[in-house]
């Protein structure tokens, strides 16, 4: 066979495959086209059988056991039961376990393949929400695909199944960062029953380790939001090695708050780096505590461009804080006297001021505030 | 003598043609992999529920704008109302000699104000900053005019936020895009330093309320033709070599960047005609020679549509813009070609795109001229010539087929007429339209005037695309 030979040889393979390629196109992309068709039209049908169960229980007859394997169906379900809270959405248990629904989709997940089968089945068990189905997610919470680890999770979470906590926690270093910051999204579900499990965990490996984790479980703590973890995450904000782990804890102590936060917090505002005291002084915006306006108004002068916009936003939401935002129009640097005027201008002083001025109820700063903000010198790089 | 060396000048033409099919081809396979993960995820890994997450960073979209009066309140509008928790949004006039600036100022009802704004990157000077007081911060920086990277710079100079979506004015994002980009951020904040989106072209399509409502191929061959070219980019190609970690380009359409690495190499280069593939090069680069470890990601599901040159004119003077940047990029990275240093990026992306993109129209005019000569004079094997044009016609059209079939994924472009398009298109693409690009991207080696840093295309407005001209 010579190279001759050779090259038709590939010509006629290429050319099978481009006519294969060409069928794929034009017979896939029409029948999928025909398929989504199909299942829109199914779920509303669904959607509307479904309705009138939640209305009238009986009418429970229609629904057959084959309905458990039907994405269509699976989805109205889902689309209902989230429109719904108390007894009308009991009402959809029967449903479910008329068609074998958890067992069903059970079976599914604990399959080897097709992924995607896999995946509708823990997405629908995670949606669900029926505590039926705990034991199998609990056992999918160490499953090969990342994915089925994660939607196991938050299924388990979304029926408050407290015992994964620590079984969560237990996996969490080792799991990629993407599992991690979705494991930590799920213990938010859990509210006040992760809040011990959680802080003891921080406390534990806050200065062991170095990856994200740690901060993402700190950071949770904060979307809980209970006050009963500010005393604890205060004290680790003085042994805490870390600064990303330092920032998490001052981030939460600015939503949690509390009288115990305030102390570290002021240690924390003249820190030498400059992300934490920034951060800090976001954070006494958010508790509200003006004793701090002086150190802020320090801030105003800082460094750090973040330290000087963060301290201005502060002033902005704390009581007295404007007045020494007033002061600092007149400051000898352009970013510090633009950023007070742009604190200002967004908590609504700008538009106050202009309010005073035309019922004649201004004082001079207003008329200061006002032109200011209207006579820009033009910024050179 | 003479005729042998003609002879293997030919067949190594044409193998080159049959290896630069075979790399796409490759380059598709690897992408159906990563899309079938993309996909997966966006359809049950409910990324969704992060817009209600306080834990997504916020976000600047940085928009640069030029003489884009018929559509920039459009563009805005649509950006306002994309799902995200927190962004603002930052619009360069770039000394337009239009009426941008006064249609921005009329239809968000702004203000010059005062802003702490610094000049961490050099830009033209700034004339005045305008804001309006609508929940979502919009800002206007009116500056000199300076060209689109100069614009975006002034523009990331003014951000608030880590992380600015650099992008243009003539787009219309996806609801989620946004939201879709940022779970790479929140999956590893430290490392990510850029997310890139998937440009389609906006042309053709219907639009409502700022938002796409329905995908369509063009009638008009030229930005149909451009359809296909974006789909091999960006479906075929884009997610393979994100996957190996050495993405060479993120697209100046949608590039999601944090703002201080941004900031730390210096910031886009004025005057190059292709900034956005700069950028990502230098990136590379500076974390690599520093070893500070970091991701440069593509997300297939973050889709962004944008208008496409309609006519013959203003597509020339684009490719050879586009070229005249590959030319420069090309000089100023030499010594990361082949460079194990630089990893896949090194070894795989940037010499595939140095040998198929910057040295095809060399080639492929070389081809042009040299097979026929030797065609002429008896020295090439008429059959055999034959064959290896038809296995790289082969190739391209498999490859595009494969674009088309991995495209299947977005769920877009479903009724029989876009198919049919689409395919005929596959199908003639190589017997014409390419060969026409290639006369361009070769007037793109010779100097002149024929480009300018803005491109001066001639827009529609994204508000007046669903129509097309007859």
């Amino acid at each position: 066979m010579n190279s001759f030979h050779i090259a038709i040889a590939a010509v006629t393979v290429m050319f099978a495959v481009s006519l294969m390629l060409l069928l794929a196109v034009v017979v896939f992309k029409w029948a999928n086209g025909r398929r989504l068709e199909a299942r829109e039209n199914r779920r509303a049908a669904y959607l509307k059988l479904l309705s009138q169960h939640v209305a009238a229980p009986g009418s429970i007859a229609e629904i057959s056991v084959k309905e458990a394997d039907d994405a269509a169906f699976i989805d109205a379900l889902i689309d209902i039961r989230h429109a719904l809270s108390g007894s009308p959405a009991d009402s959809l248990d029967g449903v479910i376990d008329r068609v074998g629904l958890i067992s069903h989709q059970a079976k599914r997940l604990s399959s080897r393949f097709p992924l995607g089968r896999r995946l509708r089945a823990v997405v629908s068990l995670a949606e669900i929400g029926d505590p039926k189905a705990a034991p199998i997610l609990m056992h999918h919470l160490t499953d090969r695909v990342p994915e089925i680890r994660v939607q196991s999770a938050r299924g388990l979470a979304r029926m408050r199944h407290t015992p994964a906590i620590d079984v969560i926690l237990d996996r969490f270093h080792d799991e990629t960062p993407w599992v991690q910051s979705r494991f930590a999204e799920t213990l938010a579900l859990y509210g006040r029953d992760a809040v011990w499990p959680l802080t003891a965990w921080v406390r534990v490996n806050h200065n062991y380790r170095r990856d994200k984790g740690v901060t993402e479980i700190i950071r949770i703590l904060g979307i809980i939001g209970d006050s009963e973890v500010g005393p604890g995450l205060a004290e680790l904000l003085y042994t805490a090695e870390d600064p990303e782990v330092r920032i998490a804890i001052i981030e939460t102590l600015g939503i949690i708050g509390g009288p115990l936060a305030l102390r570290p917090l002021r240690r924390m505002i003249q820190s030498a780096d400059w992300r934490i005291r920034a951060k800090a002084a976001t954070a006494f915006s958010r508790i509200g505590d003006s004793s701090i306006n002086p150190i802020l108004r320090e801030g105003l002068d800082d460094q750090s461009w973040w330290m000087r916009r963060n301290s201005a936003a502060a002033l902005a939401s704390l009581p007295g804080g404007i007045d020494f935002l007033y002061e600092a129009i007149g400051a000898a640097e352009q970013f510090t006297r633009d950023a007070a005027a742009e604190a200002l201008a967004d908590c609504g002083e700008l538009i106050a001021a202009r309010d005073r001025l035309e019922s004649g109820e201004s004082d001079p700063r207003d008329a200061q505030l006002i032109s200011y903000m209207h006579i820009p010198e033009p910024v050179t790089s | 003598m003479i005729l042998e060396i003609m002879e293997w000048v030919g067949y190594t033409i044409l193998a080159y043609f049959v290896l630069m099919q075979l790399y796409m081809v490759y380059l598709a396979v690897r992408s159906a992999l990563v899309l079938r993960r993309s996909h997966h995820l966006d359809r049950f890994g409910r990324v969704g529920e992060m817009l209600s997450s306080h834990r997504v960073p916020p976000v600047s979209i940085v928009i640069a704008a030029y003489n884009e009066e018929k559509g920039i309140v459009e563009a805005v509008r649509s950006m306002a109302i994309v799902g995200y928790p927190r962004l603002e949004i930052v619009v360069t006039n770039d000394g337009s000699t239009d009426d941008t600036l006064r249609r921005l100022i009329e239809a968000f009802d702004m203000e010059k104000v005062r802003i702490p704004y610094r000049p961490d990157l050099k830009t033209e000077p700034i004339r005045a900053i305008y804001r309006t007081h609508s929940p979502i911060r919009i800002t206007v920086i009116d500056k000199e005019n300076g060209g689109r990277a100069d614009a975006l710079n002034a523009g990331i100079n003014a951000a608030r936020y880590p992380y600015a979506l650099c992008t243009d004015a003539d787009v219309v994002l996806d609801a989620y895009c946004l939201i879709r980009s940022m779970r790479h951020v929140v999956e590893d904040r430290e490392r990510t330093v850029c997310v890139g989106g998937n440009v389609r072209p906006l042309n053709g399509c219907s639009l409502e309320l700022g938002h796409l409502v329905k995908a369509t191929v063009p009638k008009r061959m030229i930005p149909r033709m451009q359809v296909l070219e974006y789909l091999r980019s960006f479906v075929t190609s884009r997610p393979a070599w994100s996957a190996m970690g050495a993405l060479p380009i993120v697209s100046g359409a949608f590039g999601v960047w944090k703002r201080s690495a941004v900031i730390a190499i210096g910031g886009f280069e004025v005057g190059h005609l292709g900034e956005d593939m700069d950028l990502t090069m230098r990136m590379h680069r500076y974390h690599l020679a520093k070893g500070i470890p970091y991701r440069i990601v593509y997300e297939p599901a973050a889709v962004i549509w944008t208008e496409v040159p309609e006519t013959t004119r203003v597509l020339r003077r684009q490719r050879i813009r586009w070229q005249r940047g590959l030319i420069r990029s090309v000089r100023d990275f030499r010594p990361m070609t082949f460079n194990p240093r630089y990893r896949a990026l090194g070894m795989v992306t940037w010499p595939g795109m140095v040998l198929f993109e910057y040295l095809a129209p060399i080639v492929e005019f070389s081809g042009w001229i040299i097979v026929p000569t030797v065609l002429f004079m008896g020295a090439i094997n008429i059959p055999m010539m034959f064959a290896l044009l038809g296995l790289a016609y082969g190739a391209g059209v498999a490859n595009s087929l494969l674009a088309i079939l991995l495209d299947e994924s977005f769920g877009f472009y479903h009724s029989p007429k876009d198919i049919a398009r689409l395919v005929v298109m596959a199908l003639v693409e190589n017997l014409g339209f390419r060969q026409r690009t290639v006369v361009w991207r070769m007037r793109a080696f010779f100097g002149g005037n024929a480009t300018r840093i803005w491109g001066n295309m001639e827009r529609r407005g994204v508000g007046n695309l669903g129509v097309e001209h007859s």
